[in-house]
Formats: C-alpha cells, structure tokens, sequence
C-alpha cells in the first residue's frame, strides 16, 4: 500500500508525542515501546493486528532494553514506529521489518545524541531566569525551546523515513553514519563534566576533595556500582565525623 | 511575637509531583541532565515558602544543579528536598550546601534502584505478557499493558515522593533538635563528593585514537599508556580541568562553548 503524507505525518507525531513529556511521563513507558508503536502505526494504516504482530516482533529486540544515565544503546521508539510502517507499507515480511529495525534504532540513537547535546543550552536560559526570580520563565525554559527542538529533530527523520521508504532509511545512515555521530559522542562524552564540575564546586569546600578522588578510584579500580560506592560513602562520612568529634567530645 | 510556620500542603506537594511526573526530562540534556526539571518541579514549593524576589532566585538557583535519577523511584529525594526547603524557610539553619548534598548523595543510589526495577523488572515482565498476546493479534495485549504500567510507574512515583516528604521532615526536625546539622552537612557532603567522583568516572566519556609508531612498535596512546597510568584518566582530567575554570570565575557558558569547540576540533583531526 502506498503511505499517504497525512498517514507519514500521524506517525511522526506519535513518535515525537513517544519522547514529549505530554504524558505526564508515561510517553516513554507506553508509545516508546514498539509494542505500542506497532499498534499505533497499524491503526494509522488501517490494519492494528499486523501493527499489533509486527511490533510485539521488534520489540522483542528491545526486551531487556534499560537507559541509564541518559544513554541509550539505540532507539526502540524509531525502530518501532519507522519499523512497523516500512513492514506494512513496503509489504516486506516482519523479518526484513526486523533487519531494518536495528540499524533505524541507531539512527534515532543520533537524535537522542543531538537532543541531550543542545538541550544544554537551554539550562543556560533556565540561569538566566532564575536569576531574576522568575518562576515562570524556568518553567518556560525548561519546556518550550526544548520541546520545539526535539519535535524538529523527530519528526522530520521520521516523516521521511516512512514516506520515503527503505532506500532513504538507508541512504540517511550511510550518508550521516561515522563522522556526524562520532562528533557528536565525543562531544556528548564531554559535556557532563561541566555539569560534574559544577555541582562539585556547590559542594566541595576543598576538605572534600579526596573523598571526590576516593569515589572515582572506587569506580575504576573497584567497579563498584554507584549503590555500592555511596554505601561505602555512608561509612566513610560516620568514621569521618566519628574520629573529628573524637578529639573534642570523649563520650562521642 | 513567633512568626507564624510556613507549611506546605497536600496540593503543594502533589502539583510539585505531578511538575516532576511530566516535565522530569522535557529539557534532558548532556551537561546537567535533569537539572531544569527539578527546578522546575520545585517551584509550587518556592512560591508557597518564600515571597521576596532574591529569596525565590536563590531558590530556583540551588535547583538548577546537575541532577540525574530515575524520575519515578527518585521521586524520593523530591520530597525530602520539599521538607528542607520547608525547614529553611522557617529560619532552620539548612545551608545550600546540605540541600545539595542531600540530593546528590541520593540521586545515584536511588536511580539505581529504580533502574533495576522499573526499566529492568517491571517494564520486560508487564512488557512480555503483552507481547505474547499481540503475537497472537490479540488487541487487548497492548491494552492491557498501558494500564498496569501506568499504574506501576505512577504509583511508585506518588508513593515515593510523599514517603520522601514524611521521612524528610523527621529526619531533618531530629537532626535539628540534635543540633547535628553540621553532621549533617559534613556527611552528605563527603557522600555527595564521593559519589560526584564515581559519576565523573561513569559519565563522563573522552579518549584517544593516536598511535604513535616507535620504529617496528606502534604504541595505542590510549591501551597502552593513559589506561596504565589509570583507567578514565582523561575524564578525570577534564572534570578537574573544568572545576579549575570555574574555580577561576569562567562562566559556565564559555566553558561550555571550550567543551563543544575542543570536542568538534578534536574530533575532525582524530584526536579523540
């Protein structure tokens, strides 16, 4: 069947709504999965069964998927939505939905990259407006320009994607594949140091300092999780506090 | 005459969570992650507790900090945050500091937890009994896991962030009666700190691609030199590289121009 551009759009929409925070949260539970966006995409094109079939099958590969710490390994929303549409209006077999699945997964890993990446600017909007006291301007901030942008950079790919088929799907990774994504991860790999630093220096009043060395070194050498690191932390704050009242108090 | 008690009520606390529910990552990003959405979570709190125009931006600054965590399980360290600004407000010597440290010694922990169990137990479980229906093109398949998900993630957030609240206020009133709000500050401070110094190890991602060749033996910089010396070194460096700047009154936003412009340039001449 031939895709419609209002049908391409629909879809669009539904996964840019997938990542939108419209849901109260809920969009990255349920429409995010292609579970869901193969329900979706199948209603859009007249046939919620196939949809129904063809997403359960992706979203297998994404059954045991987990981000955490903002990083995502992949894209099970693009894979499902453009999946799923590619499947039923290509008429190719859910097999070759599959195949085309991953690498479409990996492409929205490079709009999640872009988002995470410039969204950074609008938290410097968010400053700006915190520093006025202005309550309304940070809710603003944190909202619209970002909600803008990420509606751009997921609609667009996505209503491409579905109107124009496999060969555009293909010919968008090949031509974006290396270099666009490695920029974007080196620079995506940096960009928390910033926010690292910044946090450290609110709390770090120098007499912290080894304890931020002795979290880093628990993490490489270790390979501690986090739980763990802040549990030994705990310890290591009571033993400190302990031994400095030790000096004064002798009932401590 | 006492000045009467601020408090926070039920609707304050519950617009603050439904802020979170929604807005958590609408401004999710590399540099301070969820910072915004906290913020911006906490400002029925602000508006209820403090008037005066300098107060709510210093407010809304102490919020604007990195921030991560899983929104839901996390929600936790929403309320205890609620019940501290609650303390501060009524003149309880709560420093930006402790707030702070309070909620960075929590985030990791916490979106640890709430990883494991929301994306990596609840969602798969809820996720494969769908599945097996749909396979079948059984409708209700999706259906039914869009009610038992939201269900889930909704109430472990709602029941999180009240729990936080209760506990927050306690624990926060006995350490004042105890006059342990120093402790207070020095123990989470030294649990923020470390916990910083894990993060920067796990977040924080930059290496090298250079191999020098020395005659016949061609040595990988990264394999063979910055990872023997230390793993993460080169993070390590840049955190310390970028707390030095900040340190030296650079503004954030320079730095973050630094950061984009060395990671473009770098990347263009394979240096990372």
């Amino acid at each position: 069947m031939q895709i419609t551009v209002f049908q391409a759009a629909l879809i669009a929409l539904f996964y840019y709504l997938a990542q939108s925070p419209w849901l109260m949260g809920m969009g990255y539970w349920t429409l995010y999965r292609p579970l869901i966006a193969g329900v979706v995409v199948g209603i859009i094109l007249g046939n919620p069964t196939q949809g129904a079939i063809i997403g359960a099958s992706i979203n297998l590969i994404y059954l045991g998927f987990i981000s955490a710490g903002g990083s995502l390994p992949g894209d099970p929303a693009l894979a499902g939505y453009v999946g799923t549409a590619l499947a039923i209006g290509s008429g190719i077999d859910v097999n070759a939905a599959l195949a085309l699945a991953v690498p479409i997964g990996l492409l929205g890993g490079l709009i999640w990259f872009g988002r995470m990446t410039l969204d950074a600017i609008f938290v410097h909007w968010a400053d700006r407006y915190a520093e006025q006291g202005n309550t309304a301007g940070v809710a603003f901030a944190n909202i619209v320009p970002p909600q803008i942008l990420l509606f751009v950079i997921c609609f667009v790919p996505a209503f491409l994607a579905v109107l124009y088929g496999p060969p555009a799907v293909k010919g968008a990774i090949d031509f974006l594949g290396a270099k666009v994504f490695h920029i974007l991860i080196v620079i995506g790999g940096m960009l928390p140091a910033l926010g690292i630093a910044m946090n450290f220096r609110s709390i770090g009043k120098g007499q912290t300092l080894p304890f931020f060395f002795l979290g880093f070194l628990l993490f490489v050498y270790l390979k501690l999780s986090i739980i763990g690191i802040a549990a030994f932390a705990v310890v290591f704050a009571f033993v400190y506090m302990h031994l400095h009242k030790g000096g004064m108090k002798s009932d401590a | 005459m006492t000045p009467e008690r601020k408090k926070l009520g039920y609707w304050d606390l519950l617009k603050s969570w439904v802020l979170w529910s929604f807005y958590s990552q609408a401004c999710y990003n590399y540099e301070r992650m969820q910072a915004s959405g906290f913020a911006h979570s906490m400002i029925p709190i602000i508006k209820k507790l403090y008037t005066t125009k300098e107060d709510i931006s210093a407010a809304l600054k102490r919020h604007l900090v990195f921030f991560n965590t899983e929104p839901n399980v996390g929600a936790m360290i929403h309320g205890i945050t609620a019940a501290m600004e609650e303390e501060r407000a009524n003149d309880q010597p709560i420093t930006d500091e402790a707030i702070n440290s309070v909620k960075t010694g929590l985030m990791g922990p916490l979106a640890g937890i709430g990883d494991t169990l929301s994306q990596g137990t609840v969602t798969p479980i809820l996720l494969a009994l769908g599945i097996g229906l749909a396979k079948d093109g059984n409708l209700f398949g999706p259906v039914i896991y869009i009610l038992l998900e939201a269900a889930v993630i909704w109430g472990i957030g709602y029941f999180m962030f009240f729990r936080g609240y209760k506990l927050g206020r306690t624990a926060v009133e006995r350490l004042l009666e105890g006059g342990l709000v120093k402790d207070l500050i020095t123990g989470a401070g030294i649990v923020g700190a470390t916990v910083i110094g894990a993060l920067t190890a796990s977040f924080v991602g930059l290496s090298t691609p250079i191999t020098i060749t020395v005659g016949q033996q061609v040595v990988k910089l990264q394999a063979d030199f910055f990872d023997k010396i230390m793993p993460q070194l080169l993070p390590l460096a840049l955190t310390l590289g970028v707390w030095w700047l900040l340190n030296r009154r650079k503004s954030p936003i320079a730095i973050m121009g630094y950061l984009v412009l060395v990671g473009l340039v770098g990347s263009l001449l394979k240096v990372f």
